[in-house]
């Protein structure tokens, strides 16, 4: 293997690379500096710094309540898709079975159903059935909706473990829950992670089909986020996307330790 | 049916279990399509009919929203695409890792940081107010619009769209050998053919894939063509929307709904065909590789 200095590509072709990663973090960095901006209006160089966004928000009942309800919704949802996609994981590597192809693509099949529709199919689910919309009708759908993005990264971390090992505690007198508890579930741990945070973003920031689903009781973030916007023109709600994204940040640390960030390309 | 081969599908249970909700909601989404809404009331009356669908694929604004879907969810595609490969390739064959890690780590962050935030971001910086209009009235440039038109809209969705894509293909581009660059180059080749001749064809899969993925998402995109667009701006998702808020006729949402999804899946369906055409042309240079 060659030691190469020089990478292979020119040096147009990484300001191309700079300028595009300038971009994605653009309105990331953006939002983060118009959170703490003293006054509604963004003027260059920022006036002032200030709390004052922050304490709007969550003096806001309605944004209190949302989060209220968002937290609960992913909460559920997302140990709820776990335990779903975790099974359903083991037999589609573990297991040969008739149909396992199509079962592995039916059980995909949600994420290729547009937001909007999934959300008109559970209003008139809840229509049908005479059923109110509200929390629980909105953790229902998300688990539906989500259960996928655990399950795929379930799968693609399953694939890489060697079953081998399970086996040989088995051999050594493990039962067959014993066995899985001991070897495989800890080797699981990328997929879980993973797959869990996928789900519990998806969970937290759905806006597509969350709006058909909530109501004047129950709103989530992201709906209620959307009506404020449309109302109010000042930095509440970038309050709120410092908020989060400190918490995705978080995540995005956790994950680096626990698993490393390149693992998550594979699980991905 | 022996124990051993019962064990996968009681393993398959509660999934099949939460698709069977989903089904059921699908089925009751169909099934109210076929009907007709008592005029004023909440109350889904008469025979099936045919009728909801009929009148959707007559109506203008149906047929301007797919076409608009289509169009717009292509361009965002190939712009995210002509965006996200160059910067896939840099972090593949990077020699730092430290750059590597840093891209990784804005890209995830930017994914987890959510839609909604995102498209907010967009509003305040591309307003008519917004930070870039300042820098060009600073600079003595007349102001451009860029909100609550296409141009505001195509900019979200494919800022929306690039984590996705980078990161799918990058995925696909680790599993490229540097070694056959090498060769083409030791062998003679000017660096822009190594490219073209070798790492290019053998990216075309992963390419495919990243760009179905994204595609997949512009057909659905609903919130930044609902808060960039600004009403002028009508992807499928918004006309239903739109519908259901301003006259809640769910039988007649609901068949342009599934008229959508028929849309959303054909155009997939399409692209996993291309796909596999692709795949099989470029197959043999990646087994050989």
């Amino acid at each position: 293997m060659s030691i190469r200095a020089a990478p292979p590509y020119s040096a147009a072709v990484a300001l191309c690379a700079w300028l595009v990663m300038l971009f994605v973090l653009l309105p990331v960095a953006f939002i983060a500096l118009y959170a703490f901006n003293e006054t509604a209006y963004l003027a260059l160089p920022p006036r002032g710094l200030t709390l004052h966004w922050f304490a709007n928000f969550f003096a806001n009942t309605r944004f209190r309540d949302a989060l209220m309800s968002s937290l609960v919704i992913a909460f559920a949802v997302t140990p709820a898709a776990l335990l779903v996609a975790l099974p359903a994981a083991i037999a589609l590597v573990r297991y040969r079975f008739p149909g396992r192809e199509l079962v592995n693509v039916a059980l995909m099949s949600p994420l290729v159903v547009p937001g909007v529709v999934v959300g008109i199919s559970f209003l008139s689910l809840a229509a049908a059935l005479g059923l109110g919309l509200g929390t629980s009708t909105l953790i229902v759908a998300m688990t539906c909706l989500a259960f996928p993005f655990a399950l795929r990264a379930l799968v693609a971390n399953l694939h890489g473990l060697d079953p081998a090992l399970e086996d040989a505690a088995r051999n050594l007198g493990a039962t067959r829950l014993r066995a899985f508890a001991l070897v495989t579930l800890p080797q699981l741990k990328p997929g879980v992670l993973a797959g869990g945070i996928f789900v519990f973003v998806e969970a937290i920031d759905n806006f597509s089909t969350a709006v058909f689903l909530t109501n004047s009781r129950t709103t989530t973030l992201p709906v209620e986020a959307f009506s404020y916007i449309r109302d109010f023109d000042d930095p509440t709600v970038a309050a709120m996307a410092v908020l989060l994204m400190a918490f995705s940040a978080v995540l995005v640390l956790a994950i680096d330790r626990l698993v490393g960030l390149d693992r998550l390309l594979d699980l991905h | 049916m022996s124990a051993d081969e019962r064990r996968p599908w009681l393993l398959l249970l509660p999934a099949l279990l939460t698709l069977l909700v989903f089904a059921v909601a699908f089925a009751m989404f169909v099934s109210v399509s076929l009907r007709t809404q008592v005029a004023g009331s909440a109350v889904f009356a008469g025979a099936a009919t045919f009728g909801n669908y009929r009148a959707a694929l007559a109506s203008p604004a149906v047929q301007d929203a797919a076409w608009n879907t289509v169009r717009l969810a292509g361009e965002m595609t190939l712009l995210t695409a002509l965006l996200g490969y160059p910067l896939a390739y840099v972090v593949a064959r990077s020699p730092s890792p430290l750059f590597r890690r840093g891209v990784l780590f804005g890209l995830v962050l930017t994914l987890l940081s959510g839609g909604v935030t995102r498209a907010y971001a967009w509003l305040v910086l591309l307003g008519n107010r917004g930070l870039v209009n300042q820098a060009l009235a600073a600079i003595g440039l007349p102001t451009v619009r860029l909100v609550h038109n296409e141009t505001g809209v195509v900019i979200g969705v494919v800022h929306f769209l690039l984590p996705f894509f980078v990161l799918t293909l990058l995925a696909a581009l680790r599993g490229i050998p540097v070694a056959l660059e090498d060769a083409a180059r030791n062998l003679g080749a000017s660096r822009w053919r190594a490219f073209v001749h070798v790492f290019l064809p053998l990216s075309i899969p992963g390419l495919i894939a990243a760009a179905s993925l994204s595609f997949a998402g512009a057909l659905s995109a609903f919130l930044f063509p609902e808060l960039l667009g600004g009403g002028r701006v009508r992807m499928a998702a918004n006309l239903i929307y739109e519908r259901i808020v301003t006259d809640y006729n769910l039988p007649r949402v609901a068949a342009m709904a599934a008229l959508f999804l028929v849309l959303a899946l054909a155009a997939l369906a399409m692209l996993a065909i291309l796909q596999r055409a692709l795949a099989r042309r470029f197959a043999p240079a990646a087994e050989a590789a």
